[in-house]
């Protein structure tokens, strides 16, 4: 009976997917535009304002690059989860040598970007030359990091920096945070390279199968490497514009941004291009994250929420991602099965 | 029909199976004696597949259809049988653990002996003598990925049977033989010989037709999800089965050796050395199909890694067209005018998650018209299409996911990749594995295609037969060297088995122990 009714239904079948799949697609689409509804009716005086939004954008705009920064080796299939660290570590570098050493900001921020890029040469060397399993040679490089910001900042509060300095993240244009414009720009920018050019497809093919990729004559060693270089320079920008943005670090900085960026990048592979990691994808779950808990703390003004909502939020991520990956595989199955038979 | 007098050891009626439509199975009747090995038949496609995954529990037939094993009902509704009824499968993928041994890989399905204290010898002397009944004696404790193929066969086999007693056992080998060459796969058929003569049956399932001539008491043929015929083998040739099979004249079949060589070399191998490879040298010239073989571990299952520096290699040196190809790699390799299919075709010839679109463009990427590169969605799809329609690749959607692809189809996008990025010489790895005698013609047809237009092709086989009858040339490895290079009046299946064999004869008696 039950399969007299399938074949009836077979023929509709191909067309009732095609609105599924876009919603599958951009389901963060509507739930980010559910969120924002729903707190609108609850809290219209202190949600819908433009300090709001533009609050959300700016302050996400650091942890933005950071998932970018994280992205890129998850395309080619590695973590690096070293990337939180080096924001901190890179944020005490350029403050150490403006506020300790009286270098020029021109010249600490040029320091700084060869300190990331240094930094991710030895990732790429222990990971791609060496062969360490990237989550292992990255977490050994966060504690050097790590103990690299306490050698240089002596447990102490770095800053205040100069002006100068301070005024690269300032003010607006176009009335969005000049913040906000340069993660847009380095969005768009890996956005090009990773989606959109035979580099970023090579890179991606490392992800999807390193071996068959090496065999189809992708140069795997020197791509993870590139990889993890983008993601050092990445992050040591993210470390800069942090540090301008709260005018002196600590020595603790860095680590928060790791759980955010690595939620929304999971995250990321449920959206626009499902079961893959992607740039719009990632963004659009950090801003959904980020609306979603702004909201919560002007309701309810607590700041343990943050936390909770990322760790909840990485959990369903990557279940959702299995569980979307499940599925399609066993529409897969369904129709190759109807195929060969 | 009438009743059969004795009671089948498995009797299948009324069976269909429709998928989305399509008719898989379409009223078909199987019957399996006690005490037979009965194979089964068919191109890929036919509904062997599906008849096996129906009595798995993988699909629920239609309704309608009736199962029996030695006279007791076997409910048919998509769910595996229970452990007491006396059917078991073997499929290709054995499904054994290759770091454990012999002990834990039969005790992890079957139980061990020990209940609150696992004692290492007393489990290894059970296996031991549960082993010995057959006449399998290997140490139980090393790791069975160390044993040879044909072993770990023999132990997945004993380790579904362990709890069915012979005279009421349905064992329904699914093309597990597929990966074995054909010594070892004799290796096999003297177990599955061991259980017909204590009574049990076996449904045998296989491409390789010299199997079924000679193991098999009787074969089921089928076509289009419809059975053709049930036949004693006893009588039929091989041109019989292929008849039955395909439903045609045998002389359409097979590709004439006609020899397309020509005086250039196009592929210069010298003292290639790595894996089992000891010293191999060779050429291929315009226009040419050379194969190599062997038996397994003389080294002709990497050679042509080793050739494409896809592998690490000790010693040797590869010209392409007369050009030295520095360094050994893959990416170096391509642009000197090799392309390679490996015959890992899940894990190594293409990304199973990617669209075919993406897999075709791979090798050579589309940057688009401007000034700087753009990899559009639309563009590639374009050109991927032109490949797909040219190939006949089912679907022809260059945004399908490679993974929803059959075998024959998904080697078609790994020879479209390469023939859209264009080669001088082609190196194949086993390209007809698992691809049945329906579907081979196509992949030699793209064979001879390739030649015609002056590549040349470097193909290795562990199916002597495909060998003997595709190949120009035929190089057999022994331990890994060239043990000879055939062509010509001596290139027949028993000249190349009989050079294979020539050094390894008599180590093969001995694993058979």
């Amino acid at each position: 009976m039950n399969t007299v009714t399938a074949e009836e239904k077979a023929p509709p079948a191909p067309r009732r997917r095609l609105p599924d799949l876009q919603l599958a697609r951009f389901s963060g689409l509507y739930l980010w535009a559910a969120i924002i509804v729903v707190f609108a009716i609850a809290i219209p005086d202190s949600f819908l304002t433009s300090t709001t939004a533009k609050s959300i954008a700016s302050d996400q705009s650091i942890t933005a690059i950071v998932a970018l920064a994280a992205l890129i080796p998850l395309a080619c299939g590695c973590f690096d989860i070293s990337v939180a660290q080096l924001v901190g570590t890179s944020a005490v570098v350029a403050g150490s040598l403006m506020s300790k050493s009286g270098v020029s900001p021109e010249l600490a921020i040029a320091i700084t970007l060869l300190f990331g890029l240094a930094v991710g040469l030895i990732n790429g060397i222990v990971v791609a030359r060496i062969g360490v399993d990237s989550l292992v040679a990255t977490l050994g490089m966060s504690s050097i990091l790590l103990a690299l910001s306490g050698l240089l900042t002596k447990y102490q509060f770095v800053g205040p920096f100069p002006d100068s300095f301070k005024s690269i993240v300032s003010g607006d244009l176009v009335g969005i945070p000049v913040i906000t414009v340069y993660m847009a720009v380095v969005a768009l920018i890996v956005w090009y390279l990773l989606e959109h050019t035979p580099l970023g497809r090579r890179v991606f093919a490392i992800g999807a199968g390193e071996d068959a990729a090496r065999l189809a004559g992708v140069r795997t060693g020197r791509l993870k490497m590139g990889a993890f270089l983008a993601s050092g320079l990445l992050s040591s920008v993210a470390g800069l514009l942090l540090a301008a943005k709260i005018g002196q670090v600590g020595p603790t900085v860095g680590p928060e941004y790791l759980l955010p960026a690595f939620a929304a990048c999971f995250l990321g592979t449920t959206q626009i291009k499902p079961g893959r990691f992607n740039v719009l994808g990632t963004l659009l779950a950090l801003y959904l994250l980020a609306t979603g808990v702004t909201g919560l703390q002007l309701i309810g003004g607590e700041l343990w929420i943050t936390d909770l909502f990322n760790g909840v939020a990485l959990i369903i991520a990557v279940s959702a991602s299995i569980l979307a990956a499940k599925r399609k595989s066993r529409r897969q199955k369904r129709v190759a099965a109807a195929r060969a038979s | 029909m009438a009743a059969a007098e004795t009671t089948a050891a498995l009797r299948v009626e009324h069976l269909s199976k429709v998928f989305e439509g399509q008719s898989a199975l379409d009223d078909v009747e199987f019957e399996v004696r006690p005490g037979e090995i009965h194979a089964l038949l068919g191109q890929n496609g036919c509904g062997k597949s599906t008849l096996i995954k129906v009595l798995a529990g993988y699909h629920r037939p239609e309704p309608g259809a009736t199962c029996t094993l030695f006279g007791e009902p076997l409910e048919l509704h998509g769910t595996p049988p229970p452990a007491s009824a006396p059917i078991r499968f073997i499929h290709q993928d054995l499904g054994l653990l290759a770091e454990l041994g012999a002990v834990d890989n039969l005790a992890l399905t079957s139980g061990y002996q020990g209940h609150w204290w696992l004692g290492d010898r007393r489990e290894a002397r059970a296996t031991r003598e549960y082993l010995r009944q057959y006449g399998i004696e290997i140490d139980v404790n090393v790791p069975i990925g160390t044993l040879s193929v044909a072993t770990q066969a023999m132990l997945a086999i004993l380790r579904a049977i362990k709890d069915v007693p012979a005279e009421r056992l349905v064992l329904v080998v699914d093309e597990a033989t597929a990966a074995l060459p054909n010594e070892e796969i004799k290796i096999v058929f003297e177990l599955l010989r061991e259980l017909r003569q204590r009574g049990g049956s076996v449904v045998y399932v296989t491409h390789r037709l010299s199997e079924v001539l000679e193991i098999a008491d009787r074969v089921t043929v089928l076509r289009d999800g419809r059975k053709v015929d049930t036949r004693p083998v006893a009588g039929l040739s091989h041109d019989d089965l292929v008849r039955l099979i395909i439903g045609r004249p045998v002389e359409a079949f097979y590709a004439t050796g006609e020899t397309h060589r020509e005086k250039e070399v196009v592929l210069q191998v010298e003292g290639i050395a790595g894996g089992a490879c000891e010293d191999v040298s060779l050429e291929v010239h315009r226009g040419e199909v050379v194969g190599v073989t062997g038996l397994v571990g003389s080294g002709y299952e990497s050679l042509l890694r080793l050739i494409f520096g896809g592998e690490e290699r000790r010693a040797g040196s590869v010209r392409v067209a007369g050009e030295l190809v520095e360094p050994a790699k893959p990416w170096t390799s391509i642009k000197a005018g090799l392309a390679f299919a490996p015959g890992d075709r899940k894990r190594l010839s293409a990304m199973q998650a990617w669209s075919l679109a993406e897999n075709i463009t791979l090798p050579k990427l589309p940057a688009g018209g401007g000034p700087l590169p753009w990899l559009g969605d639309r563009g590639e799809r374009r050109d991927a299409q032109a490949w797909i329609d040219q190939l006949a690749i089912e679907p022809r959607n260059p945004a399908a996911p490679l993974s929803s692809l059959s075998g024959g189809n998904q080697q078609r996008v790994v020879i479209a990749r390469w023939l859209r990025c264009g080669f001088t010489v082609l190196l194949l790895e086993d390209p007809t594995q698992g691809v049945d005698v329906g579907a081979k013609p196509a992949i030699y047809e793209a064979l001879a295609a390739a030649t015609e237009g002056g590549a040349g092709v470097l193909m290795s086989t562990s199916d002597i037969e495909e060998a003997a009858a595709v190949c120009d040339r035929v190089v057999v490895l022994v331990d890994g060297r060239v043990g000879a290079v055939l062509e010509g009046s001596q290139q027949t299946t028993d000249r190349i088995m009989a050079t294979a064999l020539s050094a390894k004869a008599n180590d093969l008696i001995g694993a058979s122990e």
